[in-house]
């Protein structure tokens, strides 16, 4: 490999290139044959070796992995290409194998490089466009003798006849009901439901099939299968990855954002802006989306590591972003331009910067009502802070003498010291003690006396600071925020000393002082850090040091007192005790009303930040950057614009969303039409969901690809729109009969001359392990539940969890779903881990599989359950029971034989051998 | 058969899709033979393997005659420090307490304090004289047997993205493991037996856990199936409430289900493939039970591993290598025999020795030594190293120096060391080096991806048309890269 060294010494050697020829070149005359004969097979349209071609302009006069641009016009002596086939570089001699150019060859291109390297757009090779890049048409739908009806079935047929195939007839109303309440909702009908439709079925079917297809589409349960592939194609999981791979247990709320989104058919294009910028449309979870990748929790202090685990977040982001929305591997071009679809790695970094301020991590979820109740903490607040300061005056003194009363025992919120004025330069607060750890004081306020009480301890007022060492390396800890005036533990202080430490403050004049406040944490989140054992000193003119308050005097400390309490101190009289008791319960109920106002759901659906400067890295090193790149989309595909380089955070995402969710986008609609169409059919018409570039798949029916999208932007966005008009059509409704003849035509089906069958994917055969034993639990939504065992290390060990109870047997959508990491049983039947993006799921068959579905204690437990069900649903007859298992399990009564060899196992046996037996058959787990 | 207009980069692909497709619905696996043996003509395509879907591990053929049939992985989780052990530099022993020249490094955990010589003594070893220290002698006797690349880099210094690289090629998670790809190309020589066994440490499974042996977008089925000698396959075993007799009346009654469905489906390979699946579980479950069984293994067998050490962690590792051995006799194609496990705080779970390298490597070293040696040498004394490839790796090296007020060593990806040994290459050969104080590679610098490329090489494929086509890329074990490390097959 070269290095870029080579290209630092041009010119100099001028002197040892061929002439440049003197006459007007001819390009297509003279330059194309040279091209032709000597680099095309290694860089045309076959190969692109070193990413460059010479047969498209483009990519000469730009393109190449490591030296573009190759052809530097008016420059042929600096010119890559021409040093290249000038042999100039040991390294890099041009063409690698076969003759070099002659003399006389290398003058041509170099003439025609210094006068201009001009590229005629007539005549020669136009570079056509790709499919999928063009802009969406809306293709006529074909016409077929004496066919009327779904345009789809119109579009199918006619590709069919092409090839000589018919389509198969209807299949029977019970596979059908199957199949649709499998591909719809993830879920077997019962047998009731089964039974309700095929008498439906018999009295009008055309009518059945309407209602049946409108019932499941509405069905809650459809959106927790759908979801479900959404999230395989966004990568998502609830844990980091990597070594660490700790749970992130509010990621939750994106999930349920995503079922949510389906089940009430959330017009494509708003689903999309939401997932990129929910935080600007009242829709915090939806950005789950961005950071529902992995992120290495590894930190270091090494500058090369930081900042390629930084690339890298932003790589996942970018990465997914692209092939989710415009199936497009923009991931690619990371390093150099992309070796296929025309996007230049400025292009990668463009949209990276639409990202650049997006941080993994939690925030919290705006609800409708949040606004609301943050204005009205804001109101209540001042109110609080009065009769918090009135209160003061019925606290004691703190004195220290040595048997003076004792104070008020100490709260992690508010504390606050009352003496006598005194006229003071400085303040020291000395920590000689904590409830553990090194100490941390959110807020330290120091009060004036009367008249005008004013906290003079404030930054704003000119003091100075001073302290005995901070916490390192955390913004979040720094001195300065000790007199910020903002509360929380995100503006506080923390020592650097385990149990102690000190904090002075200089007053910009001597102040005639009377109490201070303080807390560990003014909001109430943190109960740690506390500071039990303290003492509090002044200074004045002199510089001499006086203590004026400290911990001896305060009661034992009760780490579940709250801030405030006991207003029974015998220093005070009747009357004081019934006006502070009375100051004291408004004091309570708001605090206890500003704690619901300030109760809040966070969720993992990244932080915004302030966005750094975006810069081009040279061969995608980290520590390689180039130039700054603007926030921008794929320049080929209508995405020129770009931002200014330091445009507002949410705006770059807004730019990017607004982009990709237009109809005048070529890929976005051709994108999900095709996914819906991968899943219904377990094959899309282009068979790489997540790639329809020049390298992905060539679609089998691009008119009927190109309609559906076109369909779907005119009914406004709406997926359940167009999985009605798919489920409806009678290339859905099919039997999927093997027949010889088209198998030796078309052995996949890729042309739908059958419905192609499937294996139940992972989570499908849980929900319906568990919807035959009676066992499924429908409830939706909320947190998740384990399918491992817990522990806490901090390196996650996901062990398989053998015993199930409880919330365990919800679907399988709502397990705490870790990454990279599978559960024993599930994982086995291609149960996608999140590591990458997951378009397309394999679907293999192993022993293991076997092995997992008869021996599990999952499986054996299920089949115990389903028995105890045949017994209740029932009774004790075996023939009825046996009846019952096959409706539950396979959606159909046995025959003779089958009762016969069933009744028999279950007379040896017993019922749950039965059952166990059933949850292995084949039929059980394919849909057809 | 029916064929699509293909892209440029997939005309002669059109296997791509039919093999995508051959789990999921029907015959596409099989009508592709054809197809595929006359892809294989044409030069840098990739090269598919043809699969029977109701024999997914049956052998299949390798691109070219290959010099290991089946490879051993023993991976040292948590970096094993290459100064102490294997990599010799008199000028680090010379250097010793100096600072090391160029100042300010900062590497994983921070400063670094002065070069610091090997806490073990070097001395020669075997008739080619390879000095290696005294930290894990009964391997250092084997010396003349291994071939060592001294010029190792990684790309990452933090655990989790090395160990991925180390098995997936990629440090980023979500790639397939180097034995799922093995398997995926070669299928097993062992019949009802997984075809990728990954032995995970006694003290827990390794730092990223089984993204070691994950099959990622590979079919499922080449997964690695982690079992030890002291926790078998995970349902492996009948469950005692389901007799023998319920077992086999069980078998009888779902083979009278499947057929009577199979006849309702004519041709649907996949049910067929199914009814297969469950007549090799049941062949599995035989043969797991006897492989783990080791009351044939002789006592002196026993003791030279040391499985009856009172050290139980070393008993338990050499229980480990002995199911390595049994494995690989059996002709199962490729096996990952961890040594370590997750971070588990300072000095108790691998080698990642940062603060008190010395007292921790006491404790770790011995359970690796003695049992690996020893099953190098049984390995070679029944013949199998002849066409077994042996391959010691872990994740990245240790620095030269303390780190700043600590007595250990932070992680090191710019040089360390890896050897082999067996099929197809040198013995007591020695390749590559790092400077003069082992901080980082200088001569015949060597990424993992060449190491990838010539294990590949030894059983017979080309790294670069190894490929599994996933969502429009042609993925590789070795991405992009990879270059054949000619000088050191034999």
């Amino acid at each position: 490999m070269l290095t870029s060294r080579a290209l630092c010494v041009p010119a100099a050697d001028a002197v040892s290139l061929p002439a440049a020829a003197s006459h007007a070149v001819d390009f297509e005359k003279e330059v194309r044959p040279i091209f032709e004969a000597k680099c095309v097979k290694c860089h045309g349209e076959e190969k692109q070796k070193g990413g460059f071609r010479v047969d498209l302009k483009r990519s000469v006069l730009t393109g190449g992995d490591n030296y573009a641009p190759n052809v530097l016009p008016g420059k042929s002596a600096d010119s890559p290409l021409i040093r290249f086939v000038a042999g100039l570089d040991a390294d890099m001699k041009m063409p690698s194998k076969g003759d070099p150019l002659t003399s006389e060859q290398i003058g041509i291109l170099r003439a025609w490089i210094d006068q201009g390297a001009a590229w005629p757009e007539t005549g020669g090779v136009v570079e056509k466009k790709h499919w999928s890049f063009q802009p969406l048409k809306r293709p006529e739908v074909p016409r077929i003798e004496g066919v009327a009806g779904n345009p789809i079935d119109l579009f199918i047929l006619a590709k069919l006849a092409e090839k000589g195939l018919a389509p198969s007839p209807e299949a029977d109303p019970r596979t059908l009901c199957r199949r649709l309440y499998f591909d719809v909702t993830g879920l077997p009908p019962t047998p009731e439901e089964l039974e309700a439709f095929l008498a439906e079925s018999s009295r009008d079917p055309q009518s059945a099939i309407r209602n049946l297809v409108d019932q499941l589409l509405a069905s809650p349960r459809y959106g927790e299968r759908w979801a479900r592939h959404w999230l395989d194609v966004v990568r998502f999981a609830e844990s980091d990855g990597f070594e660490t791979n700790q749970p992130r247990p509010n990621a939750w709320p994106y999930r349920d954002y995503v079922i949510r989104a389906f089940n009430e058919d959330k017009p494509f294009d708003q689903f999309i802006r939401e997932q990129l910028a929910g935080d600007a449309f009242g829709v915090d979870q939806a950005t789950g989306f961005l950071v529902g990748g992995p992120n290495d929790r590894v930190k270091s202090p090494d500058p090369v590591l930081t900042a390629q685990q930084r690339a890298d977040e932003l790589h996942d982001i970018v990465g997914t972003t692209a092939s989710a929305f415009l199936g497009l591997t923009v991931n690619c071009a990371r390093c150099h331009n992309h070796k296929f679809d025309p996007i230049p790695q400025t292009d990668y970094y463009a949209i990276k910067a639409c990202f650049a301020g997006v941080q993994h991590g939690e925030r919290p979820m705006k609800t409708p009502d949040s606004e609301k109740r943050r204005l009205k903490a804001e109101a209540l607040r001042p109110r609080l802070a009065e009769l918090e300061t009135a209160l003061e005056q019925f606290t004691p003194l703190a004195s220290t003498a040595p048997d003076a009363p004792r104070r008020l025992g100490l709260n992690f919120r508010r504390n606050s010291d009352r003496f006598a004025p005194v006229l003071a330069k400085k303040l020291r607060f000395t920590i000689e003690k904590t409830t553990g750890a090194e100490p941390c004081i959110d807020e330290l306020e120091v009060w004036s006396a009367a008249p005008q009480p004013r906290n003079v301890a404030l930054a704003s007022a000119g003091t100075k600071l001073a302290s005995s060492g901070d916490y390192p390396g955390d913004a979040k800890h720094q001195l300065a925020h000790l007199v910020d005036g903002k509360y929380g533990n995100d503006w506080s202080w923390i020592s650097n000393t385990a149990g102690r430490g000190w904090v002075e403050i200089e007053f910009a004049h001597p102040e005639n002082i009377e109490r201070i406040v303080w807390g560990r944490d003014r909001e109430s989140k943190y109960k740690d850090r506390l500071a039990i054992g303290y003492k509090v000193e002044i200074s004045g003119e002199d510089g001499a040091w006086s203590m004026v308050a400290g911990s001896a005097d305060r009661a034992a400390f009760n780490p579940d007192a709250q801030a405030g309490a006991d207003w029974d101190s015998p220093a005070l009289n009747a009357a004081q005790r019934a006006e502070a008791a009375k100051l004291d319960q408004e004091r309570r109920a708001i605090v206890q009303e500003l704690a619901v106002s300030m109760a809040e759901q966070t969720v993992y659906a990244g932080r915004f930040e302030k966005a750094p400067p975006t810069y081009r890295l040279s061969r995608g090193e980290p520590m390689q950057p180039r130039e700054i790149i603007a926030p921008g989309g794929l320049s080929e595909f209508g995405g020129a614009w770009r931002l200014a380089p330091d445009a507002p955070e949410q705006e770059r995402r807004l730019a990017l969303a607004k982009w990709i969710a237009s109809p005048e986008n070529p890929l976005t609609a051709r994108v999900i039409v095709n996914r819906l169409w991968h899943y219904h059919f377990g094959t899309g018409l282009v068979e790489t969901p997540s790639d329809l570039g020049i390298n992905g798949g060539r679609p089998s029916h691009p008119e009927l690809l190109d309609w559906l999208a076109s369909e779907f932007l005119a009914r406004g966005w709406r997926i359940k729109e167009l999985q009605r008009l798919i489920l409806l059509s009678s290339t859905y409704r099919q039997a999927s009969t093997l027949n010889p003849e088209a198998m030796r035509v078309d052995a996949g089906a890729r042309l739908l001359w059958r419905f192609p069958p499937r294996r139940l994917e992972a989570e499908g055969l849980r929900d319906s392990i568990l919807a035959a034993s009676g066992g499924l639990d429908l409830r939706a939504g909320g947190p998740g539940f384990d399918l491992f065992e817990t522990n806490t290390n901090y390196v996650k060990v996901y062990a398989t969890k053998t015993r199930f109870s409880g919330d365990d047997f919800r679907r399988m959508v709502y397990q705490n779903k870790p990454r990279v990491e599978l559960d024993t049983l599930f994982g086995a039947f291609d149960c996608p881990d999140a590591g990458q993006i997951a378009p397309r799921r394999t679907s293999s068959t192993t022993p293991l599989q076997a092995l997992n579905l008869l021996n599990s204690e999952f499986l054996i437990d299920q089949a115990g359950a389903f028995a105890q069900r045949l017994q209740r649903d029932a009774g004790p007859d075996p023939a009825s029971q046996v009846k019952r298992a096959f409706s539950l399990a396979f959606g159909r009564g046995p025959v003779p034989e089958e009762t016969e060899a069933a009744t028999r196992l279950i007379a040896t046996h017993g019922l749950p051998v039965f059952c166990r037996a059933l949850y292995n058959a084949n039929e059980f787990l394919t849909v057809f | 058969m029916y064929q699509p207009d293909l892209s440029h980069a997939g005309r002669a692909l059109l296997s791509r899709r039919d093999f995508l497709r051959w789990g999921g619905t029907g015959l596409g696996g099989i009508a592709l033979a054809t197809l595929l043996s006359e892809q294989r003509l044409l030069a840098g395509e990739p090269i598919r393997p043809v699969f029977d879907p109701a024999r997914p591990y049956a052998p299949r053929p390798p691109h070219f005659e290959p010099k290991a049939k089946r490879v051993l992985m023993i991976f040292c989780s948590g970096a094993l420090s290459h100064v102490d052990t294997f990599d010799y530099k008199p000028e680090l022993i010379k250097r010793h307490d100096t600072p090391m020249p160029g100042t300010g490094l900062i590497t994983f955990q921070g400063e670094n304090g002065n070069l610091i010589k090997p806490l073990w003594e070097f001395r020669p070893r075997g008739q080619s004289g390879k000095m290696i220290s005294d930290l894990l002698p009964n391997l250092a006797g084997m010396a003349d047997d291994m071939c060592f690349i001294h010029s190792m880099t990684a790309k990452s210094n933090t655990h989790g993205p090395a160990e991925n690289q180390m098995s997936t090629g990629f440090t980023l998670d979500g790639f397939p493991g180097i034995g799922s790809w093995a398997t995926y190309a070669l299928g097993s020589e062992c019949a009802d037996l997984p075809a990728f066994v990954a032995i995970p440490d006694p003290r827990g499974v390794p730092q990223v856990g089984s993204r070691h042996w994950s099959s990622a977008f590979l079919p499922a089925v080449f997964q690695g199936t982690p079992f030890n000698a002291d926790k078998p396959i995970a349902n492996l075993v009948r469950p005692a409430s389901i007799t023998e007799a319920a077992e086999g009346s069980t078998r009888d009654f779902l083979k009278l289900l499947n057929d009577r469905h199979l006849a309702e489906h004519p041709g649907d390979t996949d049910l067929a493939a199914r009814i297969a699946a469950y007549e090799l579980a049941a062949k599995m479950q035989l043969a797991a039970a006897e492989v783990s069984d080791f009351s044939h293994e002789s006592q002196s067998t026993l003791d030279a591993y040391g499985a009856s050490d009172s050290n139980k962690t070393k008993a338990g590792f050499a229980r480990n290598c002995i199911l390595a051995r049994r494995l690989l006799e059996r002709g199962v194609r490729f096996v990952q025999l961890f040594n370590g496990a997750y971070a588990m705080g300072e000095g108790v779970g691998n080698w990642d020795g940062h603060k008190t390298l010395k007292d921790q490597y006491d404790k770790h070293a011995p359970v690796l030594d003695q049992p690996a040696a020893a099953l190098l040498k049984d390995l070679k004394q029944r013949g199998l190293l002849d066409d077994t490839l042996v391959v010691f790796v872990t994740e990245f090296g240790r620095m030269p120096t303390f780190q700043k007020g600590a007595n250990g060593r932070d992680h090191n990806p710019k040089g360390f060391t890896c050897w082999l040994a067996g099929a197809g290459v040198k013995h007591g050969f020695s390749y590559g080096a790092t400077d003069e104080f082992g901080y980082q590679a200088v001569e015949d610098v060597t990424s993992i991806y060449d190491l990838h490329a010539t294990i590949l090489h030894l059983l017979g494929l080309d790294h670069e048309r190894l490929s599994f086509y996933n969502n429009g890329i042609e993925r590789r074990l070795t991405d992009v890269h990879g270059h054949l490390l000619k000088p050191i097959l034999a």
